[in-house]
């Protein structure tokens, strides 16, 4: 009871306390907001990726099997053969191809601005994809996307009908409509009929070569589907254009499936599928990753996230390590300023085990004191975070997370009780191994040699 | 008063100590033995580095003797478990220091009751708060430091630590008060006044007092005088004083 009472009185009575105090605080405070933040980011980008691909994607490898058959052309079959099964809600195909935007007209400069550049990296990849509208619509958040607002937003005149020729376009048209992405509208200074080049390869019909191809298109609009890398790079253009364009080699490339319930059925369909599909002769074979969830497809995106917060975890609990060196630097420092009372305790009638308890309890006051602060902190800070970068950023007058760049248009986080309480009790096992030497130099002390202390 | 007659409440037999300074072991007291009867003064006088101070640590259960044992409450107090030893430290012995050793983070106040506060640990006296702080005041009062209570010690003179210090010595009712030189630091008139007190206070409680000084007049207010000279008690040095 002395113990609790001398120890707290030495903690009050030393303001150096309060360094270890907030270096606790700061550590577990930073380590909850960050992780919260870092789970957020994680969370939303599993919803935001889900959205762009679908649950499901069959992507049918075009290789000739032992009898020298190929799974078929067209989408058809793969598409009805799906369509009435029970888990499944909706299928679209994609024709996805890549290649390079280039600008015409009066705009050309902007690109070869971008072909000068020595450092190649303004030069814009393009991904071009060929979609059925409806399909498409029904499979993935597109409608959605087309839909949703944003400050460089380019509206398609007609959402169901989004590369139709814009009303008030009147001069006679040789060229087909796409719809780009908001990202790539912004950073290209795309407009509403702005006439573009797409450039890429294609097989040739005849030779089997790659030869180079281009076509001019006009922009109807834009889509936003809240993840800047599709944002940047993806064009949407009807399938049978782009099929065209690639001079009738390819109909489709992958077939997007959306389930009726995903978390339910996401342990067994990729096998399952794979294995009916193969059976039906519309994909390669069973065991070759044809068929995937839309997280194994992204596993290394998420992976990478999730690697990135493991990371972060590790540099913040160091920060939780220095504080508690702190403590160890300040008990020592106390057992020293402390001898003499320490003497005088033993004189009193104290055991060395009291004297090592009243130095372990202010280390553990210290961590107590900065936990809680810390955790209080921490919290509110993951959950006011937006908040915080608003204000932080209007004060310095940086933006601080844009926005438009950003996958989400919020500060996504997510306080996981667990995660607070393994922090906290990670801090409280630090702070209480760094105080154990102080505490215990302090027990060994000789009492007639402490009394002696100046 | 005499006090031949009357029960020993502390006592060394053949006490020998020695310290390593580098490679040589030292022997500062050889052999020394000593008797505190009950109620009685008891003052050890003797030169500088003679060992008195080595002998009221070992008395006082804070030194461990090389050799010899100390008696305390019927028991060999150096063949205890450290923590019994400590629990009798705390409940039988009264220390004053020359030094007064205060600890200077709790006021004049705290400092008497903490032998309480210490004493509640082992359950040999639970400390009552209200109790035990109303006697510190009473003690306070009676020692002229009634406006002094919540003072710390570095606000305080050398006269008043010496009687706060006191005052804790005794919160716990001691059978033993061990006072090493605790008019040391003081002036003759300062010490003079801190000396009465602590007498008043001895007779009162019918406590034992062991006291070293090197006041030849103190002597003359004890009822035994004992001197030590090179690490032993003289034995002839045992004088008693008719009151
Ligand atoms: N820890 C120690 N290590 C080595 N020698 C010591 C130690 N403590 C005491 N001594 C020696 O023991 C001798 C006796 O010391 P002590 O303090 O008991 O003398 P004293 O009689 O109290 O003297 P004074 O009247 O000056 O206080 C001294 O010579 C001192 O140097
Ligand atoms: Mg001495």
């Amino acid at each position: 009871m002395y113990v609790r009472f001398l120890s707290w009185r030495y903690l009050l009575r030393r303001r150096i306390n309060l360094i270890g105090v907030m270096g606790i605080t700061v550590g577990v405070g930073a380590l909850i907001m960050i992780l919260s933040i870092m789970t957020g980011f994680l969370e939303e980008s599993r919803k935001t990726v889900r959205g762009s691909l679908s649950d499901v994607i069959i992507q049918p490898l075009n290789l000739p099997r032992a009898d020298g058959s190929l799974v078929p052309k067209s989408a058809e079959r793969l598409l009805e053969h799906l369509r009435p099964d029970p888990r499944i809600e909706a299928v679209s195909a994609h024709l996805s191809w890549g290649g390079i935007l280039l600008q015409t007209g009066w705009d050309v400069s902007e690109s070869e601005y971008r072909l000068k550049d020595p450092q190649g990296s303004e030069l814009a990849f393009a991904q071009f994809v060929g979609i059925d509208v409806q399909d498409e619509f029904q499979a993935t958040q597109l409608r959605e996307a087309l839909e949703r607002e944003g400050e460089y937003r380019i509206p398609v005149d007609d959402v169901e009908n989004p590369f139709a020729a814009p009303a008030t376009h009147d001069e006679p048209e040789f060229y087909e409509w796409v719809v780009v992405g908001e990202q790539m509208a912004r950073v290209h200074n795309l407009y509403k009929g702005a006439l573009i080049n797409l450039v890429t390869v294609v097989p040739s019909p005849m030779t089997d070569e790659l030869e180079p191809s281009s076509r001019k298109f006009r922009v109807a609009g834009t889509f936003r589907s809240g993840e800047n890398e599709i944002d940047l790079s993806r064009i949407y253009l009807d399938r049978w254009e782009l099929s065209d364009f690639l001079s009738d080699t390819h109909e489709f490339t992958q077939v997007l499936v959306k389930l009726k319930d995903y978390e339910q059925e996401r342990e067994t369909i990729e096998a399952d599928l794979s294995s009916e599909l193969a059976e039906a002769r519309l994909i390669h074979h069973a065991k070759s990753m044809e068929v995937r969830t839309w997280e194994s497809f992204r596993g290394p995106l998420l992976g990478a996230i999730k690697n990135e917060r493991v990371l972060m975890g590790i540099m913040l609990a160091l920060i939780v390590l220095v504080a508690a060196f702190t403590v160890f630097a300040i008990l020592m420092m106390m057992v020293t300023e402390k001898r003499r009372d320490i003497g005088i305790l033993t004189a009193l009638g104290a055991t060395p085990r009291s004297i090592m308890s009243i130095f372990l309890m202010i280390g553990m006051w210290n961590a107590l004191l900065g936990c809680s602060l810390g955790a209080f902190l921490g919290i509110l800070g993951a959950i006011k975070i937006d908040a915080i970068e608003q204000w932080l950023s209007a004060t310095l007058r940086v933006q601080i997370f844009d926005r438009e760049v950003y996958l989400f248009d919020h500060i996504p986080s997510v306080v996981s009780p667990i995660a607070v309480v393994a922090i906290v009790l990670g801090a409280l096992l630090a702070t209480a191994l760094f105080s154990v030497i102080p505490a215990w130099t302090a027990s060994r002390l000789h009492p007639i040699d402490a009394l002696r202390a100046e | 008063m005499t006090t031949s007659n009357l029960e020993t409440v502390l006592s060394a037999e053949d006490v020998r100590k020695s310290f390593r300074v580098g490679e040589r072991e030292i022997e500062v007291l050889h052999g020394a033995h000593l008797e505190l009867r009950a109620r009685e003064r008891l003052c050890l006088m003797g030169a500088s580095g003679a060992g008195k101070s080595t002998f009221l640590h070992v008395l006082g259960l804070l030194e461990q003797p090389t050799e010899g044992r100390v008696q305390l409450q019927g028991k060999s107090a150096w063949e205890l478990a450290m923590s019994e030893r400590a629990a009798l430290r705390n409940r039988h012995i009264g220390f004053v220091f020359q030094a007064y050793h205060l600890l200077p983070d709790l006021s004049a106040l705290e400092n008497i009751t903490l032998p309480a506060r210490i004493a509640h640990s082992y359950g040999t006296v639970p400390f009552d708060k209200k109790l035990h702080t109303s006697e510190a005041r009473d003690m306070l009062e009676r020692f002229g430091l009634k406006d002094r209570i919540n003072h710390r010690p570095n606000q305080l003179s050398g006269g008043e630590r010496q009687r706060v210090a006191i005052a804790r010595a005794l919160i716990l009712k001691p059978e033993i008060v061990i006072a090493d030189e605790p008019t040391g630091n003081l002036d003759t008139a300062t010490g003079d006044k801190v000396l009465e007190i602590l007498f008043n206070e001895q007779s009162r409680r019918n406590a034992s007092l062991l006291l070293v000084t090197h006041d030849e007049r103190l002597a003359k207010s004890c009822d035994r005088v004992l001197v030590m000279v090179d690490g032993q008690i003289e034995a002839d040095s045992e004088v008693m004083i008719p009151q």
